[in-house]
C-alpha cells in the first residue's frame, strides 16, 4: 500500500507542478464563463436596421405598418410609397442599389394580398439575425391579425387586449416541491454538467494514457514494475490523476463561487440576467450525482486509455490507437443534445444506462428533469459492475502492454494478452 | 555451505515460437561478483528478468535468498538496472531518486540523507534540484546506478552494467561494485563485454542461444578451458626453434614471428621438456611464461563464430506473464 502511496503522490505532485494545471485552473473558469456570457453577448448586439417599407397598399396598411417598425429600437422604417397592384421594377432595383450602397439594410414589399394571404417580401444585405427576422415576423403578423379581424368589424380596442402576450413562468418540480429552477437554468445546469463532464473526463483520460506511455517509451516502467506488481502501479496513476482531477474541480468550484459573489460589480454583470442562459443553482444532491458520474466515467474511460497507453509504443501510435475510445466518449457527448430535447424518452433512458455513455448521460438527465431513483441506482450499478470487468481487461492489457516493444498488437494478440493467465 | 543468493533452475521463456532462454540453470553464491556472459540475443536480459519477476518463466523455478517468493517480493532486497536505461525526463533529480527508493520501501528522510550522501560522491550535488533531460546522458547514468543502491540491496541485478559509460564512469561503476562486495554484497551482472568481466568477475556463466554452455569460478574455467599457453621471448639466438615448435606432440599451434612466439600447447605435452630441447638446441631465451588464456578467448571458442552474431531478437517480445 506504501507503494502505491508513493505513484499517486508522484503523480498528484508532478501534475500540480506542471504549468497547464494552473493554466486550466484559471482559464477553466474564464473559458466556462465566456460560454455563458458570449453567446447571449453576440446574439443580443444588433445594431438598428435601416429598413424601407415599399407600400402598395390601397389601405393604411403600408403606412401603419411603417409607424410601428419605427417606434421599435431595433428598426428605423420609412415608407417608400408605390403603385398599387403591380411591383415596380425599377423601383425595386433602387431600392436593391440602395442596400448594396449600404444606405439601407433591407427594405419590405408590402401588397393588399399581405393581409388575405400573409405574404410579405423582405430583402435584405444580411437575413441570418435570428433577432431581426423574428422581430419582423412577430410585428407583420401582429399587424396583419389586427387588420383582419378589424376587417371583420372587432372593436380595435378589444384586439389591442387581445393582444397582451403570455409570459410562461416555468418551474421545476422536484421531489413534490417547486425548485425555484426555471426551465433555462435547467437546461444550462444540463448543458454545462454535460460539457464539463466531457472534458474532463477526456482531459483526464489522456492524462492516464500519457503517463503509462511516458513510463514505457521511458523504459523507467521495467525498474516500477521489478518493484511492484503492475496492477499496484496502475492504480496508484488512476487515483493519482483522478486526484489531480479532483483538486482542479475544487480550484474550479471555490474561484466560480467568488467570481459569482462579485458578479453585480464586473461590467457586462447584467448580461446574464434574463438572457437565455441562466446561473442555476447547484444542490447538494446534483453535486453528489456529478461527482458519482464524473468518478464513474474517469475509472471506466482511464482505464480503457491506460491499455491504450499500454499496447502503444510512441505518441503517434498512442494517437491513432485512442481513437475508439475517444470516439466512444464524443458519442456519448453528441447524444446529449438528444436528451436535453426529451430526457425521458427511450433514447435518453437506454443512453443512461449503457455505462460508456451513462456518465454522461445520467447527469445530464438528472439536470434537466427529475428523475426515480431507482434508475439513477440500477445505472451506476450497471456503472460499477462495467469499471470491474473494463479495468480487469485493461490491466491485463496493461500488464503484458507495458513491457512489449515493437510493432502494436491486433486485435487477437489482445485477446490472447488477456487470456494468458 | 550457505544457500545460494540465487538459484535458477531450468527456467525456460519461449516468446511466439521462439525459445528465448532454454532450460537455463546457475547458481549464484553469497557476496560474490558474478558475470552473466553471452553474445547479443543469447537470452541474458530474458534470463534477468525472470530472476526478478518481471516475466514468469515458462517452466523451471527461480528462487532468492534461500527463500520462498518471487523476485518482487524480495523487490526491497534487490537493486535493478535495466539494460534500457531510462528514468523520467521531466522531474527532478532529487525527487526521481526518492520516489524509486520509496518504491523499495525506504521513507523518505532517509532516502534523502542518501541521495544527497550519493550525488555528493558522484559528483552531482549541484544538479540535485535540475530536471533530469538537463543531465548530459552520463549523468543520468550515476542518476541512475544511485536509483538502484539508495535501499542499500543485499543483491545487485545489472543488465549490460557497462554499455554506454565512458571509462571514468567505467572505472566509476567498477570501484563501487568492488567496495559493494567487499560489504558483503552480490552482484550479477550480464556483459558481452569480456575484458570488463575479467577484471571482475568472480564466478561467470556463459550463455549463447538460451542454453547455457559453461558456469564456475573465473579460475576454473579458466583452467579447465581453453588449453595451456606458453610466451616465449628469445634473446637473440632462436636455436633449433622452429622444428621444435612444428612438433604436434609438444605444440598444438604455434604463433611465432621473430624475437616472440606464443604457443599453445598439445594435449599431453610438458612445458619443461619444450624449455629443455629449447636451451639444449642453443636458443637463448628472456622470457618463458604459462599463461591463462584470456576470457575473450575461451568465449569465442566456446560460443564460435556462429553463435557469436546470434539470432536477432524477434521483433516483438511477447511475454506469457
Amino acid at each position: 500500500m506504501r507503494k502505491v502511496l508513493a505513484v499517486i503522490r508522484r503523480e498528484f505532485v508532478e501534475r500540480v507542478r506542471q504549468r497547464w494545471f494552473w493554466a486550466m485552473a484559471v482559464l477553466g473558469p474564464v473559458f466556462f464563463g465566456a460560454l455563458v456570457i458570449l453567446p447571449g453577448m453576440l446574439i443580443g448586439k444588433t445594431t438598428v436596421k435601416r429598413i424601407a417599407v415599399m407600400d402598395g397598399t390601397t389601405s393604411t396598411f403600408g403606412a401603419r405598418l411603417t409607424e410601428r417598425l419605427d417606434a421599435e429600437s431595433l428598426f428605423i422604417a420609412v415608407r417608400v410609397a408605390a403603385r398599387p397592384g403591380t411591383i415596380d421594377s425599377v423601383l425595386v432595383d433602387s431600392l436593391r442599389n440602395a442596400v448594396d450602397r449600404k444606405e439601407l439594410d433591407g427594405f419590405l414589399i408590402v401588397s393588399d394580398v399581405a393581409v388575405d394571404s400573409g405574404k410579405v417580401m423582405y430583402r435584405a444585405s444580411n437575413v441570418s439575425s435570428p433577432v431581426t427576422i423574428g422581430s419582423l415576423e412577430h410585428i407583420i403578423s401582429e399587424m396583419v391579425n389586427a387588420t383582419r379581424l378589424e376587417r371583420e368589424g372587432v372593436n380595435p380596442a378589444l384586439v389591442a387586449k387581445a393582444r397582451i402576450p403570455v409570459n410562461l413562468d416555468s418551474k421545476k418540480v422536484s421531489g413534490g416541491k417547486e425548485t425555484g429552477e426555471s426551465a433555462g437554468q435547467s437546461f444550462a445546469l444540463a448543458y454545462f454538467m454535460g460539457i464539463i463532464l466531457y472534458m474532463s473526463i477526456l482531459l483526464y483520460g489522456i492524462n492516464v494514457m500519457s503517463s503509462v506511455l511516458e513510463e514505457k517509451t521511458t523504459k523507467i516502467v521495467e525498474v516500477l514494475v521489478s518493484s511492484l506488481r503492475p496492477f499496484q502501479l496502475l492504480l496508484g496513476k488512476v487515483l493519482g490523476v483522478g486526484a489531480v482531477s479532483i483538486f482542479q474541480f475544487l480550484i474550479w468550484g471555490v474561484s466560480t463561487r467568488l467570481i459569482l459573489s462579485q458578479r453585480r460589480h464586473l461590467p457586462g454583470g447584467g448580461v446574464n440576467d434574463g438572457g437565455f442562459f441562466q446561473m442555476p443553482h447547484v444542490t447538494t444532491n446534483t453535486a453528489v450525482v456529478f461527482g458519482l458520474y464524473f468518478l464513474g466515467g474517469f475509472l471506466l474511460y482511464s482505464a480503457m486509455f491506460s491499455a491504450v497507453g499500454a499496447m502503444s509504443s510512441n505518441e503517434q501510435e498512442a494517437r491513432q490507437a485512442q481513437q475508439p475510445v475517444v470516439m466512444l466518449l464524443v458519442a456519448s457527448f453528441i447524444s446529449m443534445f438528444a436528451m436535453l430535447n426529451d430526457p425521458a424518452s427511450t433514447l435518453s433512458v437506454t443512453l443512461s444506462m449503457i455505462p460508456f455513455s451513462a456518465p454522461i448521460a445520467m447527469p445530464v438527465r438528472w439536470a434537466a428533469g427529475n428523475l426515480p431513483i431507482g434508475e439513477i441506482a440500477l445505472s451506476l450499478g450497471i456503472l460499477a459492475v462495467s469499471i470491474l470487468g473494463v479495468t480487469w481487461v485493461a490491466s491485463r492489457i496493461y500488464r503484458v502492454g507495458i513491457l512489449m516493444t515493437g510493432k502494436r498488437p491486433n486485435l487477437k494478440e489482445l485477446v490472447r494478452w488477456v487470456r494468458a493467465a | 555451505m550457505p544457500p545460494p543468493i540465487v538459484a535458477v533452475d531450468h527456467i525456460t521463456k519461449r516468446f511466439s515460437g521462439h525459445t528465448a532462454v532454454d532450460a537455463l540453470s546457475l547458481s549464484v553464491p553469497p557476496g560474490v561478483i558474478y558475470g552473466l556472459l553471452g553474445p547479443n540475443g543469447a537470452g541474458k536480459s530474458t534470463s534477468i528478468r525472470m530472476i526478478l519477476n518481471i516475466y514468469a518463466p515458462d517452466s523451471g523455478t527461480v528462487r532468492l535468498f534461500g527463500e520462498t517468493g518471487t523476485g518482487r517480493d524480495h523487490s526491497a532486497r534487490i537493486g535493478y538496472l535495466p539494460e534500457e536505461r531510462g528514468l523520467y525526463p521531466k522531474m527532478r533529480v532529487l525527487d526521481v531518486l526518492l520516489f524509486l527508493a520509496e518504491l523499495k520501501g525506504v521513507d523518505r528522510r532517509t532516502a534523502r540523507t542518501r541521495s544527497l550522501e550519493w550525488l555528493e560522491r558522484m559528483g552531482l550535488s549541484d544538479w540535485r534540484m535540475r530536471k533530469v533531460n538537463e543531465l548530459s546522458k552520463g549523468m543520468q547514468q550515476k542518476v541512475q546506478f544511485i536509483s538502484t543502491i539508495l535501499h542499500e540491496p543485499d543483491l545487485l541485478v545489472m543488465d549490460e552494467a557497462f554499455s554506454g559509460l565512458d571509462p571514468v564512469n567505467s572505472q566509476v561503476l567498477k570501484d563501487t561494485i568492488l567496495d559493494l562486495r567487499s560489504r558483503g554484497k552480490t552482484i550479477l551482472f550480464s556483459t558481452h563485454i569480456m575484458e570488463q568481466a575479467e577484471k571482475v568477475c568472480d564466478y561467470v556463466c556463459i550463455i549463447a542461444r538460451g542454453k547455457k554452455l559453461v558456469d564456475g569460478t573465473l579460475a576454473d574455467i579458466k583452467r579447465t578451458h581453453g588449453g595451456k599457453h606458453l610466451l616465449v621471448n628469445f634473446d637473440g639466438a632462436r636455436g633449433d626453434a622452429d622444428r621444435i615448435f612444428a612438433d604436434r606432440r609438444l605444440v598444438a599451434k604455434a604463433d611465432a614471428s621473430g624475437q616472440f612466439a606464443e604457443l599453445e600447447l598439445a594435449a599431453q605435452a610438458d612445458a619443461q621438456e619444450i624449455l629443455k630441447a629449447l636451451v639444449t638446441s642453443g636458443a637463448r631465451l628472456s622470457r618463458f611464461e604459462l599463461a591463462e588464456p584470456s576470457l575473450n578467448k575461451i568465449f569465442v571458442d566456446l560460443v564460435g563464430p556462429d553463435a557469436a552474431t546470434a539470432a536477432a531478437r524477434p521483433d516483438a517480445e511477447v511475454a506469457h506473464a
